[in-house]
């Protein structure tokens, strides 16, 4: 009994415990690369890391996905990289965590790997937002930006263009939800529930009113709040359940039909567009409006790639980021997955316009698009910010109440942040 | 040999044992502990000792205290709501079974079939049903006349944590119901009999047989109940993610947002400590009140 459970522990511990950055008895290293799962045809990625295998002979890539949900791949980065001793040599970030890893001294710099020319060539953004302390710490691998659906049809049908303004949208709405009142439709479905989601609303809200969460003009940052609500209460072009929605149930609600516009991230096109989509051929993607005077605000997202303090193989590593973030690479990705490259000339791209016409549209989107606040306590903010603007959505908090807590709440943080730049001096 | 007292081998046997369990239960505890007293913030670069330095902070945490409030409005409404309902369905249960007993296998899979259900599977089955738009629960309500629109359970911090409950409530009577119905099964018939002989009626039964002998699994059912209730993280993280507004924000969810999201450990380790101590204290509780019905019995 106790020697077959020896032999049950030692079998175990032969198969299941690789090392990163592993070097065999023949030599081979071993490289585990830990990310969230692609969406899409699964052996794309797989084909590309052979590639990378056949061109680095003595060099074996293991792919280990992590579970979709960004807060668990989250948690489970921050549980292994604070040991100093993370179990895999590459990984897949948010763009909102590179700040975070690398103050905390988790990912290692990275701007041997690109030279400045050569950041030129990626979109903006994603390179801000990866740069701490004037240094690069993670190489953008693909991006997202939030933008406006909207039904084609209908606006067509009412004589209406896409609208540039949100005086404009709700305008659009109310005279489309008039003029059809036996539909179950709704006019416009944004992510409202208490998540990261909802941040991204509400930055783009304000800063398409030329102001921010926490600083900026306070009248124009109510105003926007104010806006959010409205919505909801006073123009009633948004449903109450607005307030509980992410991503996937807008999608749902616009998939089927019963939305004319939708504040999303680009995956959703290609979803609405496939066969058997309620809406298939009826879609349209535009910059999200701005208040009158001001210029459309998308939030940037996406991933990004980067590497832990801990790996022995950082040159290797390196070589394969420069692999997978290479046009050809994301040329790849972008056609067989959809995946937004970060490379800006490939947005130029005839071949690929073609596959993917849905990238000329993008372009100028992900161009204006600007990162989330860039802080290493941006999770901490985010945390502090969420519930306060979800009481604002369901009408329990006044806007000006909830932007002083913000308010307080962030220099708070940033407050404790300056206690630790004297102590760290 | 070694010569030991029968006692003393008792704590050789027990040892290993013992090792055990402080291994995977008291050591994960005991760190938890030493790191709630920490300033663990490893974006700040800080790790260090501040001793009740937390515990402090938590004091003075509205956050912390309204996540209080909703964990024990939830604790007591779905705990009890499940004791009652549980208490009734084991009624019917152990009647089906001293009737005929036709049909009783199928009323057992019946009751448990929410039990079996992976939380997080019936969180996601129970947010379609409290759809606004699309969900079956507005459906029949305005079909049956009761309501005349559609209310918008989840985005209505009012209705929230309710919908929370009610969820939990379907997902854990069964295993409240089959607690008690294993109770029941233990009390001895001839007891009935001789009641009967006595001119008891049906409630008095009840009340004087019944309830005293299931008052050890009461307090069992009360106990683990009310331990998951305090601990309650999917059911409601699923339905709500503690929104709108924080109004359904229960200590675990604060906890897990704490530690995990914005990776405050010491913090976060201090949050956890006080949900520990907050479920310690109300099964301590519990058991007093097992202790005074048996010397009170006796």
């Amino acid at each position: 009994m106790m020697a077959g459970l020896f032999f049950i522990l030692l079998a175990l511990t032969a198969t299941g415990c690789f090392q990163a950055g592993e070097v065999t008895d023949h030599g081979t290293i071993i490289l585990v690369f830990k990310h969230g799962k692609l969406s899409g045809d699964e052996r794309v990625l797989p084909n590309l890391l052979r590639e990378f295998e056949r061109r680095h002979p003595g060099v074996v890539v293991r792919e280990e996905l992590l579970p979709a949900s960004s807060d668990q791949q989250h948690q489970y980065y921050a549980m292994n990289l604070d040991g100093g001793r993370a179990p895999f040599d590459l990984l897949g970030i948010d763009t909102i965590w590179a700040q975070e890893f690398a103050k905390a001294g988790w990912i290692a710099p990275l701007d041997g790997l690109l030279a400045p020319a050569e950041q030129e060539e990626f979109f903006r953004g994603p390179i801000e937002a990866a740069t701490f302390n004037g240094r690069l710490y993670a190489v953008p691998w693909y991006v997202d930006a939030g933008v406006l659906y909207y039904r084609r049809d209908l606006l067509d049908r009412h004589g209406l263009e896409p609208p540039r303004t949100w005086l404009e949208l709700v305008r659009a709405a109310k005279v489309v939800l008039e003029a059809e009142p036996t539909s179950a439709l709704t006019g416009f479905v944004w992510q409202g529930k208490q998540y990261e989601g909802l941040m991204c609303v509400t930055l783009e809200v304000l800063r398409s009113n030329g102001t921010d969460l926490w600083s900026g003009d306070r009248d124009r940052a109510e105003q926007g709040l104010r806006f959010l609500r409205e919505t909801i209460a006073t123009h009633r072009i948004t449903p109450l359940s607005t307030s509980m929605a992410d991503e996937e149930s807008t999608r749902w609600i616009f998939g089927e039909g019963h939305a004319l516009f939708m504040r999303n991230w680009p995956y959703a096109w290609s979803l609405l567009q496939q066969e058997g989509s309620p809406v298939r051929g009826k879609v349209g993607v535009v910059s999200l409006p701005a208040f009158s005077g001001f210029s459309s605000a998308p939030v940037l997202g996406g991933w990004m790639l980067a590497i832990p303090n801990s790996s022995t193989h950082q040159e290797v590593v390196g070589e394969l980021i420069r692999f997978l973030t290479s046009p050809d690479s994301q040329r790849k990705v972008a056609v067989e997955l959809g995946y937004n490259p970060v490379r800006r000339a490939l947005y130029a791209d005839e071949s690929l316009l073609e596959v993917r016409p849905l990238l000329k549209d993008l372009q100028p989107i992900l161009l204006e698009a600007r990162p989330r606040p860039i802080t290493p306590y941006y999770l901490l903010i985010s945390q502090a910010v969420q519930p306060e603007v979800s009481a604002v959505v369901v009408g329990r908090k006044s806007p000006r109440e909830a932007l002083d807590t913000i308010k307080r709440r962030v220099d708070q943080i940033v407050g404790e942040q300056r206690v630790t730049a004297v102590m760290e001096r | 040999m070694i010569r030991l007292s029968e006692r003393a081998w008792g704590y050789v046997f027990a040892g290993p044992a013992f090792v055990l369990v402080s291994l995977i239960a008291l050591a994960p505890i005991a760190a938890a502990l030493w790191l709630s007293l920490r300033q663990q913030l490893p974006i700040f670069g800080i790790d260090e000792f501040v001793g009740l330095g937390n515990y402090l902070q938590l004091w003075g945490d509205d956050r912390f205290w309204a996540a209080c409030r909703t964990t024990l409005y939830f604790t007591t409404l779905s705990v009890s709501a499940e004791l009652l309902l549980g208490f009734g369905f084991a009624l019917l249960l152990n009647h089906l079974s001293d009737g005929a007993g036709k049909g009783l296998r199928w009323a057992h899979v019946m009751i448990i079939l929410p039990w079996a259900i992976p939380t997080v599977v019936s969180a996601q089955i129970w947010a379609w049903l409290y759809q606004p738009d699309y969900g079956l629960l507005n459906y029949l309500l305005v079909v049956a006349g009761l309501t005349e629109g559609a209310i918008d359970w989840l985005a209505d911090p009012d209705w929230a944590i309710h919908a929370a409950v009610v969820m939990d409530v379907w997902k854990t009577t069964p295993f409240a119901a089959l607690l008690l119905l294993a109770g029941l099964k233990t009390v001895p018939q001839e007891l009935y009999a001789a009641a009967r002989v006595d001119g008891a009626g049906a409630w008095e039964q009840f009340r004087r047989i019944t309830l005293p002998m299931l008052m050890p699994v009461v307090v069992i059912v009360l106990v683990f109940r009310t331990m998951d209730a305090v601990r309650v993280f999917d059911a409601v993280f699923v339905l709500t993610g503690g929104g709108p507004g924080n109004s359904t924000e229960t200590l675990s969810i604060y906890a897990y947002k704490t530690l995990f999201q914005t990776l405050q450990f010491g913090y976060g380790s201090a949050l956890a400590t006080a949900m520990f101590v907050l479920a310690a204290l109300l099964s301590m509780l519990y058991l007093a009140l097992l202790r005074r019905h048996v010397q009170g019995s006796a």
